[in-house]
């Protein structure tokens, strides 16, 4: 786009905020503000604070709770964490890429089926979906009880309070955050383009790899963002399909507050922490994602 | 691609005009407020039928809201988002509550039926004045063994329970502090003294424990053992005892080195709204029939000795409710910042660091 051109053609430059414009912001700021800012600055002040003998916080200033986070505890925790985040999000990818497409090119009355098949689930509680997967998943459950009547097993298997029922709770929990946003990049790609790659030669595969791929790349990259963020963070799963065995990040920060320990001065570090440093994180990436968008021009 | 506009602004603030409208209307058309008290209390701990039967004849409404942990009722309380009038701390947080000045005095010439509870549930440690609480159940924490798979002869203590034999086959309650006291126990330490010197003596004991179990669930621990995932566990006794009268199979086992021994209390926060109202509910699940009706829920042991007589004899005689016999059983106390060492301790051992 040339910049006089555009001016010639007097398309209007974005100047500032008119009254109104002002006026319908101002719910939204509200919003942030007292959901957002106020609480992240209490949170700050929470993790400098001392251990009330009740939970809570004492008046006074500490670097305590920082120093605990050198904990190798924290790191450990931290770590397994993440894999398992990044694990979920791997799954959910390879399994949402291909029914997002394949949805986006349906029939259109078919979509809104396959649509409605990858939404309906989700409105049931996902505390249910799990305690679903305890049934499905124990010693003398579904699953258990149809292999060994299947005679493919001769005792059951566990599987329940494992890594793995872990893992599977995540991808379906999430599943649907990935589906949609690369559904939404594969409904806009214009079809043109495929057929094209498809006329000068190029086979199913390579124009899914070079051509379909890329293209869904800002889908692909929303999605693995709303999956592992949030995958990062639950704690819930853990404890219903994992046994409470091993603790994740979101355990370590929730017993501080409602566990024995009531050390709220920790559990605020260690979520200010998180905060730092998927913001971190995310400056990484969008200076990665703009360096490389710059390199391809 | 554009499409036409739409008088967007104009909606949005008829239907805002609209919501705030009747918010107002609702707000005005509110009378006198009917009584109401706010209770907040263990989930899966309060038969609904209480509350109800409750409001039936007293005509104030209960408001039941419920925590998983003692440190998440303090949270909520502290935080003073909402004026409970009764609250469900156990033992060892009534003394804390207590120490801190929270809650308040309860007028006993109020709860005739207080007459109803054993002296063993009476001035206890973490109440020695009767001052502050009444008891609502008592309980303690001890064995389940699944006697199909493993012989419950030989199942006497904490001990024989974290054996290699049992690898991955053992549910405990998820908490730090009990864990931790089933240790001290085991090496003869008083449970109470929890400090660096005593953790470091249990540390050896807790790191050859903490990977043999398969399961940690303190909401409803008697599920892995039920669903065959595993095959003897620690649990509290109420779940001990449902497992006791659900099949046969399971037996019930008290630690003959002793064990913890917890008492749930109902107290009055500083800052109820209604401690009138307060009064009448915990006089009212002190009636024999109403507490009778919470322990055919939740067979825990029951307090009230009026109730007992109501209770079939086939509960009665569930060992996991009423053991027979003295067993050496102790209170936990507050133990002020030696929870931040256990609670340190046992996510450093399940991190494997």
């Amino acid at each position: 786009m040339s910049g006089a051109g555009a001016a010639s053609r007097g398309s209007r430059e974005p100047g500032p905020p008119g009254r109104v414009a002002r006026l319908l912001l101002a719910p939204l700021v509200a919003w942030a503000i007292a959901f957002a800012v106020l609480p992240t600055a209490m949170l700050v002040a929470c993790s400098f604070g001392r251990r009330g003998t009740l939970g809570g916080v004492e008046p006074g200033f500490s670097l305590a709770a920082w120093g605990r986070l050198l904990d190798p505890t924290v790191r450990v925790v931290l770590g397994r964490s993440v894999a398992w985040a990044g694990l979920a999000t791997i799954a959910c990818l390879v399994l949402a890429v291909p029914a997002a497409w394949t949805i986006a090119r349906s029939a259109p009355r078919r979509r809104a089926w396959l649509l409605a098949a990858v939404v309906v689930p989700f409105w049931t509680s996902f505390l249910v979906r799990a305690y679903a997967w305890v049934t499905i998943l124990k010693g003398e459950g579904l699953l258990n009880g149809a292999l060994l009547a299947a005679g493919l097993v001769s005792a059951p298997i566990e599987m329940l309070y494992t890594p793995g029922a872990v893992l599977l709770g995540l991808v379906h929990t999430f599943l649907p955050f990935a589906i949609l946003p690369v559904y939404a990049t594969a409904e806009a790609l214009d079809p043109a383009l495929v057929e094209a790659a498809s006329d000068l030669g190029a086979g199913p595969v390579r124009t899914f790899r070079e051509v379909v791929l890329p293209l869904l790349g800002p889908g692909i990259a929303a999605a693995a963002l709303l999956v592992f963020v949030p995958a990062l963070g639950l704690y819930a799963l853990n404890d219903v399909l994992g046994g409470g065995r091993v603790d994740m990040i979101g355990n370590l920060v929730a017993d501080q507050f409602t566990g024995a320990a009531r050390d709220w001065p920790f559990g605020a570090a260690l979520s200010v922490a998180l905060l730092l440093a998927f913001a971190v994180a995310w400056r990484l990436a969008g200076r990665g994602g703009s360096l490389a968008a710059s390199l391809e021009r | 691609m554009r499409r036409a506009r739409r008088p967007r602004v104009p909606v949005l603030a008829r239907v805002a005009a609209l919501l705030v409208g009747t918010a107002l209307v609702a707000a005005c058309s509110r009378g006198a407020p009917a009584p109401e008290i706010a209770v907040f209390a263990w989930s899966e701990y309060v038969p609904s039928e209480v509350i109800d039967g409750f409001t039936a004849a007293t005509g104030i409404r209960v408001n039941l809201e419920t925590f998983a942990s003692n440190e998440e009722m303090l949270a909520k309380l502290l935080s003073g988002a909402t004026r409970y009038d009764v609250v469900q701390p156990s033992d060892y947080t009534v003394e804390a509550l207590a120490r801190e000045g929270r809650l308040q005095p309860i007028d006993a010439s109020r709860i005739p039926n207080l007459g109803n509870v054993s002296p063993d549930f009476l001035h206890l440690p973490f109440d020695p004045g009767q001052r502050w609480t009444i008891p609502w159940m008592g309980g303690a924490v001890g064995i389940v063994v699944d006697s199909t798979k493993v012989d419950p002869g030989s199942i006497r203590s904490f001990a024989d329970v974290f054996t290699e034999a049992h690898r991955g086959r053992i549910v405990v309650v998820d908490d730090p502090r009990e864990i931790v006291s089933w240790a001290l126990a085991t090496e003869g330490l008083p449970i109470n003294d929890v400090d660096e010197a005593s953790l470091a003596k249990v540390e050896p004991v807790l790191r050859r424990w903490i990977p043999l179990v398969r399961v940690f669930d303190s909401d409803s621990p008697k599920r892995a053992l039920l669903d065959g995932d595993v095959d003897l566990g620690v649990v509290w006794s109420g779940e001990g005892a449902l497992l006791l009268d659900e099949d046969p199979r399971f037996r019930w086992i008290l630690p003959a080195g002793g064990s913890h021994r917890f008492v749930d209390s109902l107290a009055i926060p500083v800052g109820a709204r209604n401690p009138e109202g307060a009064h009448r509910f915990l006089d009212w699940v002190l009636r024999p029939e109403v507490s009778a009706r919470i322990s055919a829920a939740y067979p825990y042991t029951n307090p009230n000795l009026a109730a007992r007589r109501l209770l079939s004899p086939r509960a009665l005689a569930n060992p996991a409710s009423y053991p027979p016999g003295e067993a050496k059983l102790e209170f936990f106390r507050d133990v002020g910042t030696g929870a931040v060492l256990v609670d340190q301790l046992v996510a450093r051992i399940k991190a494997g660091g």
